[in-house]
């Protein structure tokens, strides 16, 4: 019905989506006040929203933009708790990646 | 669809015609195409999809089956967070994303149970939909028989590495059996696709079949990636240059070079304008 995507990606294709909506899943490394480091196969920094509420250590699924440094500013975030197989997720972004045919609309 | 039709046969059946002749009823039903009435529950499967396959899939012809891949869809099953519910008289629309696009799904509500009619599910949760692709108007959505929340994230990269298996089984075949068949064949594509499901023509026409020379089977998977796009993209003896192959197929710069030398020692591709620019070697 919509045709626009947010791909899932991880810290090293960072490069390739500045200024684009994107989905990562990692892990709460660091926060300091509006700012998070989350770890996707590398850290990250992202810049939260007010309705951001992570805990350190616990995964998170960030749905941002892509800034020029690199950084992501947040439009919206959920909390996955500590069952999370990061592998697993890491994994799904590079599958993604290379069957993009039926992941990814491109932008 | 399928057992109205197979009713109408019976009812007309004195009338001899193979599709009940002159009747309107008969008449529509054979224009359904695609034998519908002779279709049963032995062809239904579940099918783990991403939305985006959903989206993009179109249907042949109007009343035609919707199919994937080359592959009829009934039932699917798709992962993804509720962007929006708007509950309604006698259905919950819910506008379900899973990151790779965005689709409705109506959750039919029974009357009969009072905890039906309240939408179940908040914003932003992660759900599992197990339902069929309509097409309404030319808009597409899903029918929900079945919704239930995620609770385990993981079950959603699950889903979609699942969704990508089913998507590549039926692109190219059953893993590890197209080795074996490529050399007992003799390097027959279309009998590589005999092997899975019958789906021969189709999966031909959706485009990505390996129908590639015995002797791919041999190569690296970047080569059998890049014979693929090579082979499905237009442009024919032109031929298509390195940093389009890579940026379309993914794989990076030297990854393309080896698989172009792979692909080259075998005789399956050539180099056109220069030494980064190949085609497919036709004969």
């Amino acid at each position: 019905m919509e045709a626009t995507s947010t791909p899932r990606i991880t810290c090293a294709y960072l490069n390739s989506y500045v200024g684009k909506n994107v989905m990562v899943v990692g892990k709460v490394m660091q926060l300091r006040g509006d700012e998070a480091v989350i770890d996707a196969d590398g850290n990250i920094t992202a810049h939260l929203n007010r309705d951001s509420h992570l805990a350190a250590g616990s995964g998170v699924q960030l749905i941002g933009k892509v800034n020029p440094d690199l950084s992501v500013k947040v439009l919206s975030s959920m909390d996955l708790g500590t069952g999370v197989d990061f592998n697993l997720a890491n994994t799904v972004v590079e599958i993604a990646h290379q069957h993009k045919s039926i992941f990814t609309y491109d932008q | 669809m399928a057992q109205y039709g197979g009713y109408q046969r019976t009812g007309y059946g004195a009338q001899g015609g193979e599709d009940g002749g002159g009747f309107i009823g008969g008449s529509q039903q054979g224009s359904q195409g695609g034998g519908g009435g002779s279709k049963g529950y032995s062809d239904d499967s579940l099918r783990p999809v991403t939305i985006k396959q959903l989206v993009d899939c179109e249907e042949a012809y109007p009343g035609a089956d919707l199919s994937i891949d080359g592959i009829p869809i009934t039932q699917v099953t798709v992962v993804g967070q509720v962007r929006a519910v708007n509950p309604q008289a006698t259905n919950i629309t819910y506008r379900l994303d899973d990151g790779t696009a965005i689709m409705d799904v109506k959750k039919w509500v029974d009357a009969e149970k009072a905890d039906d009619t309240n939408p179940q599910f908040g914003l932003d949760t992660y759900v599992r939909v197990w339902g069929r692709l309509k097409s309404f108007n030319g808009k597409k959505h899903i029918g929900a028989h079945f919704m239930r929340a995620i609770d385990d994230f993981n079950e959603v990269s699950y889903h979609m590495l699942e969704a990508t298996y089913v998507h590549l089984y039926f692109t190219k075949g059953v893993p590890g059996q197209q080795q074996q068949q490529g050399g007992a064949g003799g390097g027959d594509g279309m009998f590589v696709d005999g092997g899975h499901g019958g789906g021969g023509n189709n999966a031909m026409q959706a485009g990505g079949a390996v129908n590639g020379p015995a002797r791919l089977a041999q190569c690296s998977r970047n080569a059998q990636t890049m014979f693929n796009f090579l082979n499905n993209s237009p442009g024919g003896n032109e031929g298509i240059h390195l940093n389009l192959i890579a940026s379309q197929t993914g794989l990076s710069v030297r990854d393309v070079i080896s698989a172009a030398d792979e692909l080259l020692g075998q005789g399956i591709v050539y180099t056109t304008m220069d030494d980064e620019t190949w085609a497919i070697l036709d004969y």
